[in-house]
C-alpha cells in the first residue's frame, strides 16, 4: 500500500493534485476492470493527466486487480489523510511546473519525501511565502519584512519628504 | 382532866367579845378626839382666813389708791409731755419741711443742670455719631473698593489660568490629533508602500525571482525548525 502511495507521491506535490490523481486513477481502473465510468470523472483526460498515467511503471499497474481495487483505494485515502501537509501561502498562482519545482525543493529542504503542499494564493504577501504547519502560521513574505522594517522605512520616507 | 366550870369555847367567845368591845370603845374615843381637834383646826383656819382677807382688802384698797394717784400723776405728766412733743414735732416738721423744700429746690436745680448736661451730651453724642457714621461709611466704601479690586484681580487671575488651562488642553488635543494623524499618515504611507510594492513587484518580479524568494523563505523556515 505504502509502495503504491510512494509511487503516486513521487511527482505529486499538492493535496489537490493527490486527490485529483487518485480520482482519475480509480476511474481508470474501474473502467479497465468493470467498464464503469464515475460521473464525477466522466470527462476527457487532460494531456498532463494522460502523461502522468503513462509515466507510471507497469509494475504499478500489476498491483491492481478486480478483487483488491476497492480495498487499495480505500486504504490509499486513509493513508492520504495521515500524510503531513504544509499549507503554503503564495502571492502568485502556480502552474504544474512551478508547483513541481517548489514541491521538490520543499521536500528536499525539510527532508520529507511524502510531504504534501496545500497551496493558497494571497496577493497581499507581495512576494515570498507564508507557511502554516500544524495550526501555526508564520509569515516569511516580503510584507512581513516590510512590517519589520517599517520604522526605518518611515524614517527614510520622511527624510525623503524633507 | 378536871372539868372547867365554863365551856372553853364560850370562854374564848366571851373574851373575844370583850376585846371587841374594848377596841370599839378605844376607836370611838379616838374618833371623838380627832373630830374635836379637826373642828378646832378648822376654826383656827377660818379665823386666819378672815384675817388674811381683811388684810388683803386693805392692801388692795391701798394699792388701788396708790394706783389712782399714780394714774393721775401719769396723765398729768403725759399731757405735759404730749404738749411738749407736739411743740417739738411742729418745730421738727417745719424744719423738715424747710429742709425738704431746700432739698427739692436743690434737686430741681440739679435736674435742670442734669437736663442741660444731657442736652449738651446728646448734641456731642449726635455729632460724634455723625462723625463715626461718616467714618464707618468711608471705611465701608474703602473696604468695598478694596474687595472689588481684589475680586477683579482674582477674577482676572482665574480667567487667565482658565484660559491657560484651556490653551494647554487645546495644545494637548492638537498634539494628540497631530500624533494620531501622523500615525494615520504613517499607516497610510506603509499601506501605500505595500500597495505600490505589490503592484510594482508583481510586474517587475519575474517568476524566477518569486521562486527564489520562496526558496529563501523555505530555507529560513528550515533554519528556524518551523517544520519538524
Amino acid at each position: 500500500m505504502n509502495e503504491i502511495l510512494s509511487i503516486i507521491l513521487k511527482d505529486t506535490y499538492s493535496l489537490t493534485s493527490l486527490k485529483h490523481r487518485l480520482r482519475i486513477l480509480q476511474s481508470y481502473f474501474l473502467k479497465t476492470f468493470f467498464g464503469e465510468i464515475e460521473t464525477s470523472v466522466n470527462m476527457p483526460l487532460s494531456p498532463q493527466d494522460s502523461n502522468w498515467l503513462k509515466s507510471l511503471p507497469s509494475s504499478f499497474y500489476q498491483k491492481f486487480n478486480k478483487d483488491n481495487i476497492y480495498n487499495i483505494f480505500s486504504g490509499l485515502e486513509k493513508i492520504g489523510t495521515n500524510t503531513p501537509i504544509l499549507t503554503m501561502h503564495l502571492a502568485f498562482e502556480l502552474n504544474d511546473t512551478t508547483l513541481s519545482q517548489i514541491g521538490a525543493f520543499t521536500r528536499k529542504t525539510f527532508d520529507s519525501p511524502s510531504l504534501l503542499l496545500d497551496i493558497k494564493v494571497d496577493p497581499n504577501l507581495i512576494a515570498g511565502t507564508a507557511l502554516s504547519w500544524k495550526g501555526v502560521y508564520r509569515d516569511y513574505s516580503l510584507r512581513a519584512k516590510l512590517e519589520q522594517k517599517r520604522q526605518e522605512l518611515l524614517e527614510e520616507f520622511r527624510k525623503f519628504l524633507r | 382532866m378536871p372539868n372547867l366550870p365554863l365551856d372553853p369555847t364560850d370562854l374564848v367567845l366571851t373574851i373575844a367579845i370583850i376585846l371587841a368591845i374594848l377596841l370599839y370603845l378605844r376607836e370611838y374615843n379616838q374618833r371623838k378626839k380627832l373630830e374635836s381637834e379637826g373642828d378646832r383646826f378648822l376654826r383656827e383656819i377660818k379665823e386666819k382666813g378672815w384675817e388674811t382677807l381683811n388684810q388683803s382688802i386693805k392692801k388692795s384698797q391701798a394699792v388701788i389708791g396708790q394706783a389712782e394717784l399714780e394714774g393721775i400723776k401719769v396723765i398729768a405728766g403725759s399731757q405735759l409731755e404730749t404738749a411738749k412733743f407736739e411743740q417739738d414735732l411742729s418745730k421738727q416738721l417745719s424744719e423738715a419741711l424747710n429742709v425738704s423744700k431746700q432739698t427739692i429746690i436743690a434737686g430741681q436745680n440739679q435736674l435742670l443742670q442734669f437736663m442741660q448736661d444731657l442736652q449738651k451730651r446728646s448734641e456731642e453724642f449726635e455729632g460724634a455719631s455723625k462723625k463715626a457714621g461718616q467714618e464707618r461709611i468711608n471705611q465701608l466704601f474703602d473696604r468695598v473698593e478694596q474687595r472689588l479690586s481684589d475680586f477683579m484681580v482674582q477674577t482676572a487671575q482665574q480667567t487667565t489660568s482658565s484660559i491657560e488651562l484651556e490653551l494647554k488642553s487645546t495644545r494637548q488635543l492638537i498634539d494628540t490629533y497631530k500624533s494620531e494623524q501622523l500615525k494615520l499618515i504613517d499607516e497610510n504611507i506603509v499601506a501605500m508602500m505595500e500597495k505600490t510594492l505589490s503592484i510594482v513587484l508583481a510586474k517587475k518580479l519575474s517568476l524566477k525571482d518569486q521562486l527564489e524568494l520562496v526558496y529563501e523563505a523555505l530555507e529560513k523556515a528550515k533554519v528556524e525548525k518551523f517544520v519538524v
